[in-house]
């Protein structure tokens, strides 16, 4: 923001022009930097309401959600500790309520399986902007395993609770369409206690590379330009930055890729548009994808990615990401230089 | 239970008979697609959409 007093009017004299004896400037600047505008929030909630409202062809579609829930799920194995009050940031249907109420079944069959993960969790707050969405699942039977409070959010980015209030805040396929992630971020530290952790995971990197590459060839050639198809996504180096400007320590951020199959590009499209997922860019092209578009993106990502049996790959990266928020009382690295056994024994002798 | 075929369903069920077009034309894209021009394999397509608009039928 930029305030300007009024040149001041001073009768023309001779002699030499004092500069900036005439003309007073006042500029500051806002804190926390310009917000860019990516996405369209509004035309992203009505993408997940007009999802939700179809139920079944959702449901159907929730594999790609429910999986990643689970695996955020998973990472709370690893916490000793119970969870009085949780967040659960972005909630889509409960994919992560869902997940929480089920046994973790290991693939090696010697690993214990470990009960659902609700036992450790005193009451889970939804939260998300989408109402239908939020509520399509309300009279299933998981919700009767954990205490869940759904709270429908006014908009995405701007949390209405009180700070220090949630001993862990989750967030599962929903952070990558937040234009301001460092605001929400700092947001997220402010409700956590201190030494309570966030743990979340987006879309990023190269998610839907393959499709976005084939529209960008099929447009370029059939009408001569490109458009925005597929979201602008955050990279893993960009997330530790923006953890730990949001004051968060202790920060953990890995990427995981799901490659999922689909028979035809219109499937994919399909499916993403039954998820909620659709395109939400500002300043992307109004209206459907033109048909010679469509079949000609059809045939070159058949071409250019499809596997051996005419199936077309489409892959997903999830960047995952643990933070803490800080304490004093919270275990702390130690100075370089002061350990006293070589990590090489250790692991040769295991 | 959706009463009727979406029109995505019918795109992608006649663009799917026109895989050996398709495949042509693919080609002809991939094989040098750091330099893709408008119209650069306008014949290729065209007998792509011709078969596809067989295929579709009707309207």
């Amino acid at each position: 923001m930029r305030l300007a007093i009024p040149r001041v009017c001073l009768p023309r004299r001779s002699g030499p022009f004092l500069a900036g004896s005439t003309r007073r400037w006042y500029a500051f600047q806002a804190p926390g930097g310009p917000i860019f505008q990516v996405f369209n929030p509004r035309t992203k909630w009505l993408q997940k309401e007009r999802s939700a409202a179809n139920v079944e062809p959702s449901r159907q579609s929730d594999y790609l959600k429910d999986e990643i829930a689970s695996r955020v799920c998973e990472r709370l194995v690893d916490i000793k500790r119970d969870f009085p009050r949780v967040l659960d940031l972005g909630a889509n249907s409960c994919n992560i309520a869902r997940a929480l109420t089920r046994e973790i079944v290991d693939p090696d069959p010697s690993v214990p399986v470990i009960p659902p993960l609700s036992s450790k969790i005193g009451e889970l707050v939804a939260a998300e902007s989408s109402q239908s969405l939020l509520y399509r699942d309300a009279n299933l039977a998981f919700n009767d395993e954990l205490q869940l409070a759904r709270q429908v959010l006014r908009d995405d980015e701007t949390l209405p609770f009180d700070a220090e209030s949630f001993d862990m805040v989750l967030s599962s396929m929903s952070m990558h369409w937040i234009n301001d992630l460092p605001g929400v971020l700092a947001q997220i530290n402010n409700v956590l206690k201190p030494d309570c952790p966030f743990i979340g995971a987006m879309l990023g990197g190269d998610t839907l590379f393959e499709l976005r590459t084939s529209l960008q060839l099929a447009e370029q050639e059939r009408r001569g330009g490109i458009s925005p198809r597929v979201s602008p996504l955050a990279d893993v180096r960009d997330v530790g930055g923006l953890l730990q400007k949001a004051g968060f320590t202790m920060l953990t951020v890995d990427v995981e890729d799901i490659i999922v199959d689909f028979p035809d590009m219109f499937a994919l499209m399909e499916d993403l548009q039954a998820m909620g997922e659709s395109n939400a860019v500002l300043g992307r092209e109004m209206g459907p994808i033109g048909r010679d578009v469509l079949l000609a993106g059809d045939a070159i990502y058949r071409q250019l990615h499809g596997n051996e049996d005419g199936t077309i790959p489409a892959t997903f990266r999830i960047i995952h990401m643990i933070g803490w928020r800080v304490s004093e009382d919270q275990a702390k690295p130690l100075k370089r230089g002061t350990g006293q056994v070589n990590l090489k024994d250790i692991l040769e002798n295991k | 239970m959706q009463p009727k075929t979406r029109p995505i369903q019918r795109f992608a069920a006649a663009a799917s008979k026109c895989s050996a077009e398709a495949a042509v034309y693919g080609k002809c894209i991939v094989e040098d697609y750091n330099s893709v021009h408008k119209d650069k394999c306008v014949k290729e397509f065209m007998k792509l959409k011709d078969c596809f608009l067989v295929a579709k039928g009707g309207k």
